[in-house]
C-alpha cells in the first residue's frame, strides 16, 4: 500500500471529520479566490492601462479644467504623435437617477484613434461622426437601459445643469480588459457650444499618445514644463501612474482585504490544524503498535504528512473547481455587466487559482508538522499504553 | 440537568483543540463587529456633519456640493427666505460656500498626493456650526488668506500645519492659522478659509457651491424650501443638511457592509465547521461518559442540552475574545475617500452596544449551528452500547 492510499484511508476513518474539513477547505479556498478576484479586478485598469498614453489635467485640482488652446500646444512637443481631449459631463438618466454611469464629452475627430481600445463598428462611427447630437455607448449600458441604435435619449445634466438630447449611433466594446464598458460618449462640440462664455473653450483632461513609452517620464515633464509660466498648470502622468493615483484614494480598503484574505488563509488551518491534531491523538495507540511491529518514526511522519496533505489537496481543489464557475460565470458576469464603472473584468486570474490551490496543499502540510513531530518523538511502550 | 460545570471541565481538558475553535469563531466575531464598527463609524461621521435645523440650498440636479454652481445674487435671496434664524448681530445666520477639491503632497508618502475638501464660508459659519471649535490658534479672519484646518489632516499633508503657509493654486498661498474640531464630522478633514479668498484663488468669483442656512427650527423647514424652491426659473434644491450628509454616507457605508457581511458569511462557515469537528469529537470521546450519564437517568434531551450549551459556550469564548479584539479599533483611524466629494475623509471605528451585542449573539449562533448535530449524535446515543465500549 503506498502512503496516498494509507492517507486516504486514514482520512477516510472518521466520514463525517472528512467531509467537515474538506467542505472548511473548499469554503476557505472560495472566499480567498473571492477576495483575490475583487483585488485584481480594482486594480485592473492600471494594470491594462496602455503604455504609451499620458493624461494631462490641471494641477491643483482635478474638479477644475485647461484652456482649450492647451491641446494644440501640447500637439506641437517633440514625442507627442496625437492628443484628444474630454470633459467629465456628469448626466443622469432621468428614469433611473440612482443608476450611475459615467458621461463624457470627447473630442470625436480624434477620440477613437488615441483611445484605440474603445471599438465601434466602422459604419456607426462614420454616422456619429456626422451626427451633433450623436452619442456612442458602451454595450453593458446598451444592455442596462434596453437602449438602441437610433434611440432617442435625454440626459439631465448635473454639473452642466439643463435637460440634453442625444441620438444613440453607436456601440462600442472594448479590445483590452480596462475598458469601461458602460460609458457614454458624445461630442465635445455639442456640450461647449450651449454654455456660457464663461465656461466655454475648457477641458477637462488631455489624451496624448507618444512615439515611444520609454520616454514617457521625459515627455511629461516637457509638457508640464511648457506650461509653468502660465497661469494655469498641468500635471501629466502616464495613464497608468493616473489609474493608481485613483486607487490610492481606495489603499484603505484594499489593504483591509489584504489583511481578510490572510485571516481566511488562518481559519483554513485552524480547522485542518484541528482534524489532523485529532486524528493523530486518537490514533496514539496504532502508532505503538506500528513502531512495535519495525516502522520507523519517519514513517509515522509520512503517514501523517501525507493524509494531511491529501485533505489539503482535495479540499483546495474542491474549492478552486467550486470558486471559477461561480466567479466566472456567476458573480463575475453579473458585476461585469451592472457594474462595469467598476469593475470592467472581473475573473479568477488563473495564477490566483493556482495559488489558492498550492496554499491549501502547503498549509495543510504546515500545520500537520507539529503533531508529525509530536508523534515521531512517541516512545512505544508509553503509546501503547495509552487508550483511545 | 447536567450542570454545566462538566462542560466547562470538559472544555478545558482539551485545549489546543479548544483554543483553536475559540480563535476560528474569534476572528470571524472580529471582522462582524469591525466591519459593522467602521459602517458606524462613516454613519457617525457623516451624520455629525449634518443638522436637522439646518438646510442646504443646492443647484437642482446636482448630489453634491462639488458639481454645484449658483450665482452669488440668489445666496442673499435664499438668505432672505422664511424660517431663517437671525443672529444676534441683526445678519441671517447662513453661510453661501465654495467648494474644491485640492491634491497636496502626502507627509509619510514621498511624491504621493491625495485629495482633500476645501471650502470657502462666511463669517457666520461659527453659528450656523456650532459643533465646530477652534481648539488651538484662532480663527481665520475674513478678507484674508489665513484657513483654518480640521484636526484629523492636521500633519497628513506637506504644509497643512498650524503655522505653516501652503499653495491653494498657483501664486495663492493660505497660512493656516487655526485647527478646529467638530464632534468628528467629516468637517474635520477639510480646510477651511474665506469664501471670497477661496473662489478668487480657483478664479470663481460670483459663484458659490451650496448655501446652508439655520432655521428657526427644523419644523420651519417646509416653509423655507416651498419659499426657496417655489420659482422654478432659478433651478434650486433644498435638503434638511441631516439628509444630504446622510445620502453622502449611505452609499460608502452601505459597501463596507456589504464586504463585511459577505466576508462574515464565508468566514462563519469556516468557524462553524471547526466548531462541529470540535463537537464531534467530544461527543465521540466520552462516548462511556455519555453512556453513564443515561444510565444514571439523564434523558436524550438532556444530553442533546447539555452539549448544546458546551457547543454554545464554546462558541460565546470566541464571541468574547473577538468582540475585546476588535474593540481594540477604537485607536485605528481609516482613511478612505468619500465617493460623493472625491476627497477623502478620516474614520473611526465606532463600537455600539448593539454592535457588540449582535456579534457575540452572532458568535453563540456558530455555537448553536456547529453543535447541533453532534449534540443529536450524543442524545441518541444507546446507553447499554456505549457502556460496553
Amino acid at each position: 500500500m503506498t502512503i496516498v492510499g494509507i492517507g486516504l484511508r486514514n482520512a477516510w476513518r472518521n466520514k463525517i471529520r472528512a467531509v467537515l474539513t474538506l467542505i472548511g477547505v473548499a469554503v476557505a479556498v472560495i472566499a480567498f479566490l473571492f477576495l483575490r478576484t475583487i483585488l485584481s479586478a480594482w486594480t485592473t485598469g492600471a494594470d491594462n492601462a496602455a503604455k504609451d498614453r499620458l493624461a494631462t489635467r490641471h494641477k491643483v485640482t482635478f474638479v477644475m479644467s485647461l484652456p482649450l488652446r492647451y491641446v494644440d500646444h501640447i500637439r506641437t512637443i517633440p514625442g507627442v504623435k496625437a492628443a484628444s481631449y474630454a470633459n467629465w459631463f456628469g448626466a443622469k438618466n432621468p428614469n433611473a437617477e440612482d443608476q450611475f454611469f459615467a458621461t463624457i464629452a470627447v473630442d470625436s475627430k480624434t477620440f477613437l484613434d488615441v483611445s484605440d481600445e474603445t471599438v465601434v463598428p466602422p459604419d456607426q462611427k462614420e454616422h456619429w461622426l456626422g451626427d451633433r447630437r450623436g452619442a456612442i455607448i458602451g454595450d453593458h449600458l446598451a444592455k442596462q437601459f434596453g437602449w438602441k441604435v437610433g434611440d432617442k435619449v435625454t440626459l439631465e445634466g448635473s454639473i452642466y445643469p439643463g435637460d440634453w438630447e442625444f441620438v444613440i449611433d453607436g456601440i462600442y466594446t472594448a479590445a483590452r480588459r480596462s475598458v469601461d464598458r458602460s460609458t457614454f460618449f458624445f461630442h465635445w462640440d455639442y456640450m461647449n457650444e450651449s454654455l456660457s462664455a464663461a465656461q466655454k473653450d475648457r477641458v477637462g483632461w488631455v489624451m496624448t499618445r507618444i512615439d515611444d513609452p520609454s520616454h514617457a517620464a521625459d515627455i511629461a515633464k516637457r509638457i508640464d514644463d511648457s506650461f509653468a509660466d502660465q497661469e494655469t498648470q498641468t500635471l501629466t502622468m502616464s495613464e497608468r501612474a493616473m489609474n493608481t493615483s485613483f486607487l490610492g484614494m481606495f489603499s484603505a480598503i484594499l489593504k483591509a482585504m489584504n489583511y481578510v484574505s490572510i485571516v481566511i488563509l488562518v481559519i483554513m488551518g485552524l480547522i485542518l490544524g484541528n482534524t489532523i491534531a485529532m486524528g493523530v491523538r486518537e490514533r496514539t495507540h496504532e502508532y505503538g503498535v506500528l513502531r512495535a511491529i519495525g516502522f520507523k518514526p519517519k514513517h509515522l511522519v509520512a503517514f501523517i504528512l501525507g493524509e494531511a496533505v491529501l485533505i489539503g489537496a482535495i479540499g483546495g481543489l474542491v474549492g478552486v473547481l467550486v470558486a471559477v464557475p461561480f466567479i466566472n460565470q456567476g458573480v463575475g458576469r453579473y458585476l461585469e455587466e451592472n457594474m462595469s464603472g467598476f469593475f470592467p473584468y472581473f475573473r479568477v486570474a488563473p495564477h490566483d487559482a493556482i495559488l489558492a490551490g498550492l496554499l491549501a496543499l502547503g498549509l495543510a502540510a504546515l500545520v500537520a508538522a507539529i503533531p508529525a513531530y509530536q508523534a515521531s518523538k512517541l516512545n512505544t511502550i508509553d503509546a501503547l499504553r495509552r487508550v483511545g | 440537568m447536567i450542570p454545566v460545570a462538566y462542560n466547562v471541565r470538559s472544555l478545558f481538558v482539551r485545549k489546543a483543540t479548544t483554543i483553536a475553535t475559540v480563535l476560528g469563531v474569534a476572528l470571524v466575531v472580529f471582522v462582524l463587529a469591525a466591519s459593522q464598527m467602521l459602517a458606524q463609524g462613516i454613519r457617525r461621521t457623516m451624520g455629525n456633519s449634518g443638522d436637522a435645523e439646518s438646510a442646504i440650498v443646492l443647484r437642482k440636479g446636482s448630489d453634491a456640493e462639488l458639481s454645484s454652481n449658483l450665482e452669488n445674487n440668489l445666496v442673499s435671496l435664499i438668505k432672505a427666505a422664511p424660517g431663517v434664524k437671525v443672529g444676534e448681530g441683526g445678519a441671517p445666520i447662513a453661510s453661501g460656500e465654495i467648494v474644491v477639491v485640492i491634491a497636496p503632497q502626502l507627509v509619510d508618502q514621498p511624491g504621493q498626493v491625495a485629495n482633500v475638501l476645501v471650502r470657502g464660508v462666511a463669517a457666520e459659519v461659527y453659528a450656523l456650526r456650532p459643533q465646530v471649535h477652534i481648539v488651538e490658534g484662532h480663527a481665520a479672519k475674513p478678507g484674508t488668506n489665513e484657513v483654518v484646518i480640521g484636526k484629523r489632516i492636521r500633519g497628513k499633508f506637506t504644509g497643512i500645519d498650524l503655522g505653516s503657509t501652503f499653495e491653494l493654486n498657483k501664486n495663492r498661498p493660505a497660512t493656516v492659522v487655526g485647527v478646529f474640531e467638530s464632534g468628528g464630522s467629516s468637517f474635520e478633514s477639510e480646510v477651511w478659509g474665506d469664501v471670497d479668498t477661496v473662489r478668487a484663488a480657483f478664479g470663481r468669483n460670483g459663484i458659490v457651491s451650496s448655501v446652508t442656512v439655520r432655521l428657526l427650527s427644523a419644523a420651519n423647514y417646509d416653509v423655507f424650501a416651498a419659499e426657496v424652491e417655489h420659482d422654478k426659473q432659478l433651478g434650486l434644491k433644498v435638503q434638511r443638511e441631516s439628509d444630504y450628509y446622510e445620502k453622502q454616507s449611505e452609499g460608502t457605508s452601505k459597501f463596507i457592509s456589504f464586504l463585511g457581511s459577505a466576508i462574515v458569511f464565508f468566514f462563519s462557515v469556516g468557524a462553524m465547521i471547526g466548531a462541529a469537528i470540535t463537537m464531534y469529537a467530544a461527543v465521540a470521546n466520552r462516548r462511556r461518559e455519555i453512556g453513564t450519564l443515561r444510565a444514571l437517568g439523564f434523558s436524550g434531551g438532556q444530553v442533546l442540552v447539555s452539549f448544546l450549551l458546551e457547543a454554545v459556550l464554546l462558541a460565546l469564548l470566541g464571541g468574547a475574545v473577538g468582540v475585546v479584539a476588535s474593540l481594540s479599533m477604537m485607536w485605528v483611524e481609516f482613511t478612505m475617500m468619500n465617493f460623493a466629494t472625491w476627497s477623502e475623509v478620516v474614520f473611526n471605528f465606532v463600537p455600539t452596544v448593539k454592535i457588540i451585542v449582535t456579534a457575540l449573539l452572532a458568535g453563540g449562533l456558530m455555537g448553536v449551528l456547529g453543535g447541533f448535530l453532534p449534540a443529536v449524535r450524543a442524545a441518541r446515543t444507546s446507553p447499554l452500547v456505549a457502556m460496553r465500549d
